[in-house]
């Protein structure tokens, strides 16, 4: 693997990032000295809003696995994990966070680090590895109070009354657990504001990701990194804070016509999740005029939560969000991956076949054709991986990207 | 070969002619997974026909779908790409694992079919799963009534009840081989368990009638067993592979696969109502990785392996195959702690490989009698 690709024309908030990752995962390390009980749990679901409200400190091991990828964690954590049976062919989130809670974890010395868990939200009703990995933890943490979760898993376009009344009774057993558990009351109000919050910051994605759409563009997907917030702080006060600095000063670049590079020529869509051990990788198109400007990710943070009542607003953002980008018909992405390139104005999209993410990589293919067929679009097929480097052949990707390059600037008569 | 045998080899090698036959005055209808409810399709007006991989070229599947999933889902979509389901009338499918629901989409754009139809079933068992896992039952009943089924209670207690003696018949078997008072090969248990996925249960009820008056303590078997195994995995297609596996010394006296006992036990559900039999049977099934965790397994696979005198496990999961290989560590970590050796095999394509039998020689060298 050669040097990993130096970002640049970094959005100063995505700077500022970097403190508040730190930030978060210190009060992940300090809650129980404040008395706050820790439940680890899966992302993209209703339960984050409920811990916020109930002051109770959530930690996500998925999340855990990017921060890994990009501190240079996983070789150590894919080899303790591996020497423990865990196949090379299992997703690399599962095994990055066998491998660190059963190795570094133990034995510390990392600047960061996670705390042992009081309660696991064990998962039924995500992807299977998610699945797993809440299984694996119950094992390795058996002190840990476990409450087994549960969620249809039904496409977006599927979703009946039914499923909305199964996802609100298992958020309201997840209430009753949470409260019996840890001895709390739930105050209704400081849980619509909580919701609140929560839909502030996805309005407020939404308008960053509308700004995308602008020639040139004011950032790009190397800066999704800012979607960090969407999955750890939704329902807090300084998500909101942070996304309105994003959006002041991404709206400040697209005043002022300022893009990610000085001549814009080529706009890229990513399909599936980026390789998080090197997402200067998106960079790479920008040394030959391209621009990677949306992604298949971003859509799954701009659920809305609406309406009165905050436990079913909670509920159907559940159902939802892992459908946004996972169990969704090829027939309702294709028609969002469509409306993107449309409304981004894209000329190729780069189609990640990620080892580590079967169920958004499958369809890809199908997706290609529409984009071809209907959209004349051209795209491209990346072998990879978003957590194991040695899924991934740079000098396979560099080969690929600059002869896509060519023909995307052959295409529309750039040479 | 045993004649009582035979109708069920003939259904596994002539199936696809046969289905083409069948589907001119009974509308059949495919699935992938065991979960999927069989009983509601059949009650329906429709005959449920498992979807099988097996062996052959993989070709027009490489435009659709990656390398990195099972073969079994690979090949059947290749399979659907060569035209070889167009008999179908659908596709119902529960949601088990991410790549079943995957393929299952990638289907639905590619193989032109009347209606696909996917269960999001739940993972609990408490009252309100029960409540939804209903409702979304009551969903499916009348997707497949808008294509033309015709469905009612009466339908379903009936098809129930067919199912049960089924499945009694099929437990029957397993239970007389692992108690050891039949000698009945793997290959053939695995041959008959088969054949019923893809023969209309009528049909196939009738031959395992015929099978069970005419294997009553009859011999079939060799005798010269060395090592007793529990196999445990996804599928098996391919009768042989067990046919290889006893061949070399070990005797399968048990299994824990979707083409073994998980897909016949329990043989029916409590409950008065027929919708509540077949929610009750569904959550109480024998536990599948997809669904359930190692720790609620492997108690239930210590019970297999003391009943049947088992001294080995071989882990037979198909490459790629998350659910059961996500377990298999906590499961030999759990097997090793009672001392009883394994071995895990994973399965690239639907046979064994030259590499696959050396392992198991030396398995059988360094753990046989």
């Amino acid at each position: 693997m050669g040097k990993k690709e130096s970002s640049q024309k970094r959005l100063q908030a995505a700077k500022d990032l970097n403190q508040l990752v730190f930030r978060y995962y210190q009060e992940c390390l300090e809650a129980k000295t404040h008395g706050k009980p820790v439940g680890w749990m899966p992302p993209m679901n209703g339960a984050i809003e409920l811990c916020y409200a109930l002051d109770l400190q959530p930690v996500f091991p998925e999340n855990w696995s990017p921060l890994c990828a990009a501190f240079g964690y996983t070789p150590e954590n894919f080899r303790v994990s591996e020497g423990l049976g865990y196949s090379r062919d299992l997703c690399g989130y599962l095994r990055n966070i066998v491998g660190y809670v059963y190795g570094p974890m133990a034995k510390g010395g990392l600047p960061l680090a996670l705390p042992e868990p009081d309660f696991l939200l064990s998962f039924g009703g995500g992807c299977v590895p998610a699945m797993k990995i809440f299984h694996i933890l119950e094992r390795r943490f058996p002190k840990a109070i476990v409450f087994s979760a549960d969620l249809p898993q039904v496409a977006a376009e599927h979703v009946e009354g039914h499923h909305l009344t199964y996802a609100v009774s298992e958020l309201n057993r997840l209430i009753d657990f949470l409260t019996q558990t840890t001895k709390r009351k739930l105050d209704m109000n400081r849980l619509k504001e909580t919701v609140s919050l929560s839909d502030q910051a996805s309005a407020l994605w939404d308008e960053i990701m509308t700004y995308r759409r602008l020639i040139p563009v004011p950032f790009s997907a190397a800066e999704i990194g800012i979607m960090f917030v969407m999955v750890t702080r939704q329902g807090t006060q300084e998500a909101v804070d942070f996304l309105a600095q994003v959006r002041d000063e991404v709206r400040e670049r697209a005043e002022k016509k300022t893009g990610v590079i000085e001549d814009e020529q080529i706009r890229l869509f990513w399909d599936n999740i980026p390789p998080w051990y090197n997402l200067g990788l998106l960079r790479a198109f920008e040394k030959m005029g391209g621009v990677v400007v949306a992604e298949t990710y971003s859509s799954a943070w701009s659920i809305r939560l609406t309406g009165d009542d905050p436990i079913e607003a909670l509920a159907r953002k559940s159902l939802l969000s892992y459908s946004q980008v996972s169990c969704v018909s090829i027939k309702k992405r294709r028609e969002d991956v469509l409306r993107a390139c449309r409304e981004y104005a894209i000329d190729g999209a780069i189609l990640h076949r990620n080892k580590s993410c079967a169920p958004i990589t499958l369809g890809q293919m199908d997706i290609q054709k529409a984009l071809q067929e209907e959209l004349a679009i051209p795209s491209v097929i990346i072998d990879g991986d978003h957590m194991d480097e040695r899924n991934f052949s740079e000098a396979q990707f560099q080969i690929r990207a600059e002869a896509f390059m060519e023909m995307l600037k052959h295409k529309k008569g750039l040479r | 070969m045993n004649e009582a045998l035979r109708p069920f080899k003939d259904w596994l090698d002539y199936y696809p002619e046969k289905h083409l036959a069948l589907s001119g005055h009974s509308p059949l209808i495919g699935y992938f997974c065991t979960y999927t409810p069989i009983e509601i399709i059949y009650a329906a007006g429709f005959i449920p026909i498992r979807i099988l991989g097996e062996s052959g070229p993989m070709e027009k599947v490489h435009t659709l779908a990656p390398s990195f999933i099972c073969h079994y889902m690979r090949r059947g979509l290749e399979k659907a790409l060569e035209g070889k389901y167009t008999y179908l009338s659908g596709l119902v499918q529960a949601y088990t694992c991410d790549v079943a629901c995957g393929l299952t989409n990638i289907w639905a754009e590619n193989i032109p079919l009347a209606f696909y139809h996917t269960l999001p079933l739940p993972y609990n068992r408490n009252p309100e799963a029960r409540t939804y896992f209903r409702s979304i039952l009551q969903e499916l009943i009348e997707k497949m009534n808008t294509h033309g089924g015709r469905f009612s209670l009466e339908a379903l207690d009936h098809s129930l009840k067919l199912y049960q003696q089924i499945r009694e018949r099929l437990l029957d078997l397993y239970e007389r081989r692992v108690s050891g008072q039949l000698d009945f090969s793997a290959k053939n248990m695995l041959m008959v368990v088969l054949a019923g996925f893809v023969t209309p249960p009528e049909i196939y009820l009738e031959h395992l009638r015929a099978l069970v008056r005419q294997v009553q303590g009859r011999d079939d078997l060799t005798k010269t067993v060395s090592f007793p195994v529990l196999v445990s995995g996804s599928l098996i297609e391919d009768p042989l592979i067990l046919e290889t596996v006893e061949a070399m010394g070990f005797r399968v006296v048990a299994d824990d696969l979707c083409t073994g006992l998980r897909s016949f036990y329990p043989v029916t559900g409590q409950g008065g109502d027929p919708l509540d039999r077949l929610i009750n049977r569904t959550i109480d099934r024998f536990p599948c990785p997809a669904r359930h965790r190692a720790k609620d397994r492997f108690p239930m696979l210590m019970d297999l392996v003391r009943r049947s005198g088992a001294k080995g496990v071989i882990f037979l999961p198909q490459k790629f195959c998350t659910p059961h290989l996500a377990d298999y560590p906590l499961l030999a970590e759990a097997f090793n702690q009672e001392g009883l050796p394994h071995l895990l095999l994973e399965m690239e394509d639907s046979g064994l490989t030259e590499a696959h039998r050396t392992r198991l020689e030396a398995f059988l060298e360094i753990h046989g009698v």
